[in-house]
């Protein structure tokens, strides 16, 4: 019969503070203030059906993590640890190596049919910059 | 890296979700480094050992070490 486990406090790792951005209130207010912004948009530009269609997206997608929490996966995306975090990270290095791919692919296109390369120069401009600027500073601070 | 977690929480008779919980993570991280497919932080490892009052080194064993 299992016991129960030893007292934890002097063995626990030091987790780090637990940040706003990682309360699942914070995800679904952050799906909702989108999912209006796409409304607002979608209705200055004269498709006010999409916009509604948009936000409703956007609800459902919040509302995954507040009703979520039987799921340790949607759980651990509100309430990461280490390993959620690392892997946070890795997806987040694949989701940005695969947009500036594109964004290359994208102004090599326009640049073979005539064009300037806008907007893609300035979206290639920007990710090289930032990723320089990222390196200089998690240099300086490790 | 090869690690006695699942040993040594089973010689104590823990769940993974008893240990996770004492470690202040989740199971599935658990489940993770016992199976090998996570190397934990030096700070979690450290705790680890200290949970089942063992040595870093007795605990994690890295790949190739003598």
């Amino acid at each position: 019969m299992p016991t129960a486990p030893p007292d934890p406090p002097h063995t626990s790792p030091r987790q780090p503070p637990r940040r706003v951005w990682e309360s699942r209130w914070w995800v679904f207010g952050t799906a909702l203030l989108l999912g209006l912004a796409l409304l607002v948009a979608n209705w200055v530009g004269g498709h006010p059906g999409a916009g509604v269609a948009m936000l409703g997206l956007m609800v459902v997608f919040g509302s995954v993590f507040l009703v979520g929490r039987r799921s340790e996966t949607i759980r651990l995306m509100g309430q990461p640890d280490e390993r959620w975090r690392t892997i946070d990270l890795a997806a987040t290095a694949i989701a940005g190596l695969v947009l500036i791919l594109v964004i290359i692919g994208a102004f090599l296109w326009e640049l073979a049919h005539g064009r300037d390369g806008s907007p893609y120069t300035q979206l290639a401009a920007i990710s090289g910059v930032t990723y320089l600027a990222a390196l200089l500073v998690l240099r300086w601070r490790s | 890296m090869d690690n006695q977690i699942r040993q040594l929480r089973t010689d104590k008779g823990l769940s993974q979700g008893q240990l996770a919980a004492a470690m202040g993570v989740s199971r599935q991280t658990i489940n993770s480094i016992e199976t090998g497919r996570y190397t934990p932080s030096l700070p979690l490892a450290i705790a680890l050992a200290r949970f089942f009052a063992q040595p870093v080194e007795e605990v994690f064993h890295a790949d190739g070490a003598p």
